[in-house]
């Protein structure tokens, strides 16, 4: 997984990776930004569980409403004030807001 | 024009709506049911107020670090994403830009969501929202 290529997408602050388990295992950080390892590391653990959750609510969704078009989840973004995360697998970029291109971002980290 | 018909002018978008309270004070258009739809209230109000929680865990840990107060979330599915900003979400198909486009219009028009989440959505009920709540 090439992290320098994802710093490319539009307003890339860091990218990082981590286990299925949320432990962060690579990161890059842009360099200026306020985001430390340790929030990455955070991140990325909260990341696992809203994945989760999400997947459990698409389940739930699609099996009480009929609707289809939900499952498999191809990522979940959580939008800041200043700047999103978007991830999905084990792999996970945060994007400056007025910059942010979120197709392209769920893109790369499905690619990913 | 409101937030939820200028959403639902884009082709593409399934149904849109706004909540509020426990979430099942809604209003919405499109393809939805009224229950459909309040339980997409509901759903989007518990993952709101859940990383809310987070980003006030993150702010914790170094402040001012441009997370707070949060202002949607997105959940991209296979064929349909869910986006939520402030008090209204969307139902909107996977296409080209559309996601784009629809997070640009939620968050120029619901603007930056106030810092006591629980506080502007109690107050689209109207009426004393610090009595209300406390």
């Amino acid at each position: 997984m090439d992290l320098q290529k994802m710093m490319d997408l539009p307003g890339a602050l860091a990218a990082f990776t981590y286990s299925d388990k949320g432990d962060l295992q690579s990161h890059v950080l842009r360099e200026g930004t306020e985001l430390t390892p340790q929030v990455l590391d955070l991140l990325a653990r909260s990341c696992v569980a809203n994945l989760a959750i999400a997947g459990m609510e698409a389940r739930g969704w699609e099996a009480v409403t009929g609707q289809s078009g939900f499952q498999p989840l191809k990522g979940f973004s959580m939008v800041g004030l200043e700047w999103s995360v978007v991830v999905d697998g084990n792999c996970g970029v945060v994007v400056r807001n007025r910059d942010a291109d979120y197709e392209a971002t769920f893109n790369a980290v499905q690619a990913a | 024009m409101h937030i939820v018909k200028q959403l639902m002018a884009i082709p593409g978008v399934i149904a849109a709506g706004e909540y509020a309270y426990r979430g099942d004070r809604f209003s919405y258009e499109g393809a939805l049911t009224d229950e459909f739809a309040r339980m997409a209230s509901i759903l989007c109000r518990a993952n709101t107020l859940s990383v809310n929680m987070q980003s006030e865990i993150f702010d914790s840990f170094s402040e001012n670090i441009g997370c707070r107060p949060v202002q949607g979330w997105i959940v991209r599915g296979n064929k349909i994403s869910i986006c939520a900003v402030g008090n209204y979400f969307a139902f909107i198909e996977n296409r080209d830009e559309l996601l784009n486009d629809v997070m640009v219009i939620m968050r120029a028009k619901v603007g930056d969501v106030q810092d006591d989440l629980l506080a502007n959505l109690y107050a689209r009920l109207g009426g004393d929202t610090n009595e209300a709540l406390y």
